[in-house]
């Protein structure tokens, strides 16, 4: 092992050095944080976009809700057989409908701030993960009125042969017409909830 | 300016030392081993709720009765078919467990390789429709179960489980089944978003 002693002379040659090396050092950091914000940007995107998501499905919700509840009819006539009158409380199945999709437009309402932080921190996890975790909580309840309602709803439309179930439409037009279409908001707001999971995943992804 | 050339002398030990130790080893797989844990966990629970789906479709589609006598308003026969809801049902939860079959070979990529994020991205894409889907046949078919267990005095449907208890015996579990399929699609999403997230 032969080791050699060295003199290295500082002079100008050496200023000159300092100042490209001090170029260098800037532009890794430049670079660094221009890619920081290149992925925070792309993530901003998706939680601007999960934020008006959520919006609207607070919308397609509060409007399923309310128009179930207030779908009542009363007929001007008197049948031997059925009652006169129906409202949603005349089905346990529409009852559940009411209170579970009020409870998901609430939750939806709780979950903006979460939504807010997401956009302010886009390369934050844990607020996504949250987000995605009461989010799938939340669709299978949304999922779960809506279909059940959507039997019911069949029903009413065209009754069952089989069991001597008869179609209540057929009388109660108006009531019929309401739920329907509390009942296709409700259908919306579940697509929004898949919508928004499926964002949540994307943005959880790293890189 | 004075350039002077210089001369480092390198003894030929320390690199091949140095090349001997890689640290970087052991932090790549102490990562991957928690992520390969969850995808056993998720490859365990996909096979559990394979299980739980063909249960619930199978028993649906067998859950026929015919009584022994004869009235005069109602059929004596009952089975899954005579319910659009119960046939939904069925095909839904079929199709929901071919899906969960044919996931499973995504399922050991991702124990194959835990960094990867693609194969869990499709998986968690896939496990959201499939746990919306499977969720809506189990409670549809559960608003038709609960009629027919008390039926509806405001619009006149009468309860038929009185007549045919072992069909309604076997829709109802059916549903259960299915509803315990939910449970395991939504442990999946969890999962799944659980293992995506980056350190």
């Amino acid at each position: 092992m032969a080791k050699e002693s060295t003199t290295i002379e500082v002079g100008e040659p050496s200023t000159m050095t300092k100042s490209t090396s001090h170029v260098v050092v800037d532009e890794k950091k430049k670079m660094g944080f221009v890619v920081a914000t290149a992925g925070g940007g792309y993530k901003r995107g998706l939680a601007i976009f999960d934020f008006l998501l959520r919006l609207a499905a607070i919308v397609t919700t509060i409007t399923a809700s309310s128009v179930m509840y207030t779908a009542e009819e009363t007929l001007p006539f008197f049948t031997q057989f059925l009652q006169f009158q129906a409202g949603y409380d005349d089905f346990a199945t529409f009852q559940f409908f009411v209170i579970a999709i009020a409870m998901v437009a609430s939750y939806l309402v709780l979950s903006l701030p979460f939504s807010i932080v997401t956009i302010i921190r886009p390369l934050a996890a844990a607020p996504r993960l949250i987000l995605l975790v009461s989010d799938t909580v939340v669709v299978t309840l949304t999922t779960s009125a809506a279909a059940a309602a959507t039997a019911i709803v069949y029903l009413a439309h065209n009754g069952n042969p089989n069991t001597n179930w008869l179609p209540i439409c057929q009388q109660f037009g108006d009531f019929c017409q309401a739920v329907s279409s509390a009942v296709v908001a409700a259908s919306i707001a579940v697509v929004f909830f898949i919508v928004l999971i499926v964002i949540s995943a994307i943005a959880l992804k790293r890189h | 300016m004075k350039n002077e050339s210089t001369i480092i002398d390198v003894p030929a030990e320390s690199s091949s030392a140095m090349k001997g130790k890689a640290p970087l080893i052991g932090v790549a797989s102490g990562s991957g081993g928690y992520k390969r844990g969850l995808s056993i966990f998720d490859f365990l629970l996909r096979l559990a709720a394979i299980i739980a789906a063909s249960v619930a479709a199978g028993t649906m589609f067998t859950s026929d009765e015919t009584l022994p006598f004869f009235t005069q308003f109602l059929q004596f026969e009952a089975g899954y078919d005579d319910l659009p809801t119960y046939q939904f049902f069925v095909i839904a939860m079929s199709i929901v467990s071919g899906y969960l079959v044919l996931s499973l070979p995504i399922s050991v990529v991702t124990i194959v390789r835990p960094l990867a994020t693609a194969p869990r991205l499709l998986l968690l894409v896939l496990d959201t429709a499939a746990l919306a889907f499977n969720m809506a046949a189990a409670s549809s078919a559960a608003a038709i179960s609960y009629l027919a267990h008390n039926g509806n005095q405001n619009t006149n449907w009468l309860p038929i489980c009185q007549q045919f208890g072992d069909f309604c015996l076997k829709s109802s579990g059916a549903v259960v089944s299915s509803f315990v399929a939910v449970v395991f699609f939504t442990i999946l999403v969890v999962l799944s978003g659980v293992a995506l997230k980056r350190h």
